[in-house]
């Protein structure tokens, strides 16, 4: 009970907040970066297939990329406006549940980055269904492919969960953005390091990325769900002892 | 019904080697004004952390409404408002939207948002921006937000800090209304004396972890009390009379004499007796101790330092 009241508190909170905003401007970016890359495109070939494609490609540009800047910025931001006028001592002084007010952050963190992925898979029908009509020689390319469009879009979310724990956990620790930006940009460009090299299967950030590969699948699903409920656990374990200041 | 709302034992927090709170030993009766003083730094901010479950002591217990904070905090919570440092506020949502969010972790009746907002008088502003709050509307807010869930305890951690006179004239008027029309016990921490000895009727003072003093504003006056000068024609002989009658005496660097002498039936016994000796009185009277005084000789500050802020 006590968790969706401090729910039903965070949801107010959005208002009028960039972290709401961008739950739309990420996955736009990406939408519009295929969207002129298909329209400007010379020539297909005789075997290219738009609904392989582009879904693909924009899943895993969301998973490698955006995705973990999603992360960054929306836990950054639901949190930075508890750090601004130092809200958490007002927080904590209420009779809530230290916990209750931890693990909500960290499932309003999976909401926006769920309906942010959701906005995405939306953007990525209505690229393809746009390039079909505008590339004569694409509209018979068939139907949007929703199942495989909904199953990777979920899988990629679900392996998301560690970075997510992990970025909860860090802007709630640290005021101002200059801590999470670093984990955030640090993280991304480590995984470029770590996605040849057999510890890649375990990295965080590569985790969203590594379900599209067969042979890391299982760890990636594993290691991103479990992996980031007990960092989430591990996280609200410090913050519910942790001193208010 | 417990003896005391707030009531601390032994209460001790160190930050590393230094000793914020020393075994604090607080007692807050119910429906009244309890003002917690003490110079910055001195642990006010500290205790009340500890007072809220913000951080917890290195030894000692909270006592509030008579039961272990420990034991049971939100159950206890639920019947505490607190404001601490400057009011926590969400700038891009209006005020009514701050109380919002604070109501819904409550649970609270949405009516409750409109009784808080008229005791602080927000009701014209409530459906503006924080943003565009002026301080004393803001710290206004922050009361209305510890007034949200009608709390029979509010703790006040110096609310009127950052607030200019006139802001300070009107918080001070909205405390005091708070005991009588209420029946809302108020702690309030203050590095002003001033602040306070207008409005409380009890104060605690602490300085440097320690509880220097407790009880009600007369009390204190009563155990710091002004000494009785007498000017007399042979000081010493004068001395000597009153030291051998059982009187500590100080003689002053004017040649006056400092006798504690606390009520007119010991003056009147003291000009007695020195009249008795044939000594020549000229000038028999209790020189006056401001509480500002007495403050300031409990807490080591400087009245120069104390002017100066």
């Amino acid at each position: 009970m006590s968790l969706l009241r401090v729910l039903h508190a965070e949801l107010l909170k959005l208002k009028r907040t960039l972290a709401f905003r961008v739950i739309f401007v990420l996955p736009l970016l990406v939408a519009l970066l295929q969207f002129f890359a298909l329209l400007r495109s010379k020539a297909f070939g005789a075997d290219f297939k738009l609904w392989e494609t582009l879904p693909s490609n924009m899943l895993a540009v969301w998973a490698v990329f955006m995705m973990p800047l999603l992360i960054t910025l929306e836990t950054a931001l639901l949190n930075g406006i508890e750090h601004g006028d130092r809200q958490w001592k007002h927080l904590c002084a209420l009779p809530v549940p230290r916990h209750a007010i931890y693990l909500a952050k960290f499932f309003v963190a999976q909401g926006l980055t769920a309906a942010s992925t959701l906005v995405l898979c939306v953007l990525t029908a209505l690229v393809g269904l746009a390039v079909m009509r505008l590339r004569p020689e694409l509209a018979h390319s068939g139907s949007v492919p929703y199942g495989w469009l909904a199953k990777y879009a979920g899988l990629v979310w679900l392996a998301s969960w560690l970075i997510i724990a992990i970025h909860t956990w860090v802007s709630i620790r640290w005021s101002g953005f200059a801590v999470a930006l670093g984990v955030g940009i640090g993280g991304t460009f480590f995984a470029l390091f770590a996605a040849s090299a057999s510890a890649g299967e375990y990295y965080p950030w590569l985790l969203p990325m590594n379900v599209f590969k067969g042979e890391r699948f299982t760890t990636a699903l594993l290691l991103g769900v479990g992996g980031g409920a007990v960092a989430a656990l591990l996280g609200c374990l410090e913050f519910v002892r942790r001193d208010v200041a | 019904m417990p003896q005391y709302m707030i009531e601390t034992r032994r209460l001790t927090r160190r930050f590393g080697a230094r000793l914020a709170v020393d075994d604090l030993n607080l007692r807050a009766p119910e429906a009244g004004i309890y003002g917690f003083l003490g110079p910055n730094g001195a642990g006010k901010t500290t205790a009340i952390r500890m007072l809220l479950g913000l951080i917890r002591p290195d030894a000692g217990e909270v006592h509030l409404f008579g039961e272990p904070l420990a034991a049971d905090r939100q159950t206890l919570l639920r019947r505490v408002g607190a404001l601490v440092e400057a009011p926590s506020l969400y700038p891009h949502l209006t005020g009514r939207e701050n109380l919002e969010v604070t109501r819904r972790m409550l649970g609270a009746p949405r009516a409750l948002i409109d009784h808080a907002l008229e005791i602080v008088q927000l009701s014209r502003d409530a459906d503006r921006r924080v943003r565009e709050y002026s301080l004393g509307m803001r710290q206004r807010l922050g009361l209305a937000l510890a007034l949200l869930n009608k709390p029979d305890l509010l703790i006040l951690d110096e609310p009127t800090n950052g607030l200019d006179p006139a802001g300070i004239h009107e918080m001070r008027d909205l405390l005091r209304r708070l005991p009588a029309e209420f029946g809302v016990t108020v702690f309030l921490s203050s590095h002003l004396l001033s602040e306070v000895e207008q409005i409380a009727s009890h104060i605690g003072i602490i300085h440097g972890g320690r509880l220097l003093f407790q009880g009600t504003l007369s009390e204190l006056q009563e155990a710091h009390k002004a000494e009785l000068t007498i000017g007399v024609n042979q000081p010493e002989r004068a001395t000597s009379c009153l030291t051998d009658a059982g009187w500590g005496v100080r003689v002053r660097p004017d040649g006056m004499l400092s006798v504690p002498a606390k009520t007119p039936e010991d003056a009147a016994r003291i000009n007695r007796l020195l009249v008795g000796q044939r000594l020549e009185v000229f000038h028999l009277a209790p020189s006056q101790v401001s509480l500002e005084d007495i403050f300031l000789t409990l807490t080591g500050g400087k009245a120069d330092e104390r002017r100066a802020a």
